[in-house]
């Protein structure tokens, strides 16, 4: 049995990212390690890992983005500019989602950081505050 | 029996009318009498009576003595009743008197507990008063936050939210 860390796992899979591998090859590899040490419910686990460790060596951040209604190109490229300089990566990956619970405003989620600028998430700092 | 001559020479009594044999015959029964009665029947008769007087005089000395004695027994009674009276009337003052401080001191501690547990009732208040405010802002808040929420998911258009999530950037920057 191959005993490997998800830490290991996950820095040999950004040095494949990194290295251009195409990323099914690298699923495929990683897929194996995890089904032979029987931790493939640890794969989520390692994508965020994977994640971490690229933003972690400033290359790509991987980034969740919630509002309520759908970005323009040019909120995008905002975020994008203000994802850089925040977390210092040299590119971003922008994953929205749209979700009318937080009513209005914006979160961003990277892989060591987060921001939530949500009216839901306002109202509800009001209401604990009483 | 007596002498008739004897009788017939007694011209001095029988003057009289008086038989003298009878007479001396009479007074020698009369002294055997005396006698007899002298000495057998008079001392024992002296006797019984001297008993009898001895007997009466010390009935009635016990009699005096028994009365001195009641005399004394009721004064003394009087006097046993006199002081009972007056040591009923020390106890019964006495008693009176621990009454009025027990009553008192009772007072005095109902009093003591009575301000206590007034005390301890508006502190009991205050904290539920400071409770209940508490609550009812919460609760405020709580409706005032629900009524923002429904009012703002209705008028929120996207150029707004678009306008409020630059603004965000711009702040977060």
């Amino acid at each position: 049995m191959i005993r490997t860390s998800r830490r290991q796992l996950a820095r040999y899979g950004a040095d494949q990212l990194l290295a251009g591998i195409p990323a099914n090859t690298i699923a495929r590899h990683l897929g194996a390690v995890l089904v032979e040490s029987k931790k493939t419910n640890q794969a989520e686990l390692l994508l965020s890992d994977i994640a971490w460790e690229l933003e972690r060596r400033g290359k790509v951040s991987n980034v969740d983005i919630t509002t309520a209604t759908p970005l323009t190109d040019q909120l995008r490229r905002e975020l994008s500019a203000f994802i850089k300089k925040s977390v210092s990566v040299e590119g971003t990956a922008l994953h929205e989602l749209i979700d009318k619970e937080v009513i209005g405003g914006i979160r961003i989620d990277t892989a060591s950081r987060s921001w939530d600028k949500t009216i839901a998430r306002e109202l509800t700092e009001i209401r604990e505050a009483f | 029996m007596l002498n008739p001559q004897f009788a017939a020479s007694s011209g001095g009594i029988s003057s009289l009318g008086v038989n003298g044999q009878s007479f001396l015959f009479n007074l020698i029964t009369f002294a055997i009498v005396l006698l007899i009665l002298r000495r057998w029947v008079f001392p024992k008769l002296v006797k019984t009576l001297e008993d009898r007087r001895k007997t009466l005089e010390e009935s009635l000395v016990q009699a005096r003595q028994t009365e001195e004695a009641l005399a004394n027994a009721e004064v003394k009674a009087e006097e046993l009743l006199t002081k009972a009276r007056t040591q009923a009337d020390a106890a019964l003052a006495e008693a009176r008197k621990q009454a009025e401080v027990i009553i008192a001191k009772g007072e005095t501690e109902a009093g003591e507990r009575a301000r206590r547990i007034i005390a301890e009732a508006e502190a009991r208040l205050d904290i539920e008063r400071q409770r209940l405010h508490q609550q009812l802002r919460r609760e405020l808040a709580a409706l005032v936050v629900t009524a923002t929420e429904k009012v703002l998911r209705k008028k929120l258009d996207e150029k707004t939210d678009r306008e409020l999530i630059e603004k965000s950037l711009k702040e977060l920057a």
